[in-house]
């Protein structure tokens, strides 16, 4: 196993990490009804941590790949970019369709739509990255 | 990403060159050995400042490592 497929399935388990952390804090602040300053420091510092990590576990990689690892990467990227924008679109949309122009929706739905984009994105991107290692193995190599 | 006009003798250049393996190839090219296995395989054509490394590696022209099959449409 390489540094690439080393990094999708760490970037994989930290999408699930992420996950029930999210979901959880989530619940927690919707049910304590978090509004003003600390909802925007929790979702604040918790946005700083993951995108730190991300960030820098992301530089320190990608410096080490080779061009064919490179192009890999950036291909997973690109769809993972279209998943973003496509969850986010669909989900938008189904909400509007499903309960109509004039309803109204709680107001914890928006960041759940973004954070159920931003796993999707990251999931595509780990599963792209997989999944092109394992058609060139089932190629022949 | 693959290239089905693009073939290459690395295999037989290695082999050539006392037995080289690709783990030692991939370390004087500067990539993984996983590549060196796409670009033997056909799975992957290499950028041109590789091929020319590859190429220097075994002290050969670049048209002696890599061939561009024309004649398939």
């Amino acid at each position: 196993m390489n540094k690439l497929q080393k990094r999708a399935w760490y970037e994989l388990a930290g999408v699930v990490a992420a996950v029930i952390i999210a979901a959880t804090g989530l619940t927690v602040l919707v049910h304590v009804n978090a509004k003003g300053i600390i909802g925007l420091v929790t979702f604040t510092a918790a946005f700083l941590i993951a995108g730190l990590v991300s960030y820098i576990g992301n530089i320190r990689t990608y410096a080490q790949f080779d061009e064919r690892e490179k192009k890999i990467y950036n291909k997973a990227f690109a769809l993972a970019a279209g998943a973003f924008i496509f969850c986010t679109c669909f989900i938008s949309f189904c909400i509007f369709f499903i309960a109509g122009g004039k309803s109204l929706i709680p107001v914890y739905v928006p960041p759940a739509i973004f954070l159920a984009s931003l796993f999707t994105a990251q999931f595509v991107h780990s599963t792209a990255i997989l999944t092109q290692h394992a058609w060139e193995q089932a190629d022949g190599q | 990403m693959g290239s089905d006009r693009l073939s290459n003798q690395i295999r037989r250049l290695r082999l050539d060159n006392g037995q080289m393996t690709q783990q030692q190839l991939a370390d004087r090219v500067g990539v993984t050995r996983q590549t060196i296995i796409a670009i033997e395989a056909g799975k992957y054509a290499p950028s041109l400042p590789l091929a020319f490394r590859i190429a220097q590696t075994f002290g050969v022209p670049i048209e002696q490592v890599f061939q561009y099959d024309n004649e398939k449409p």
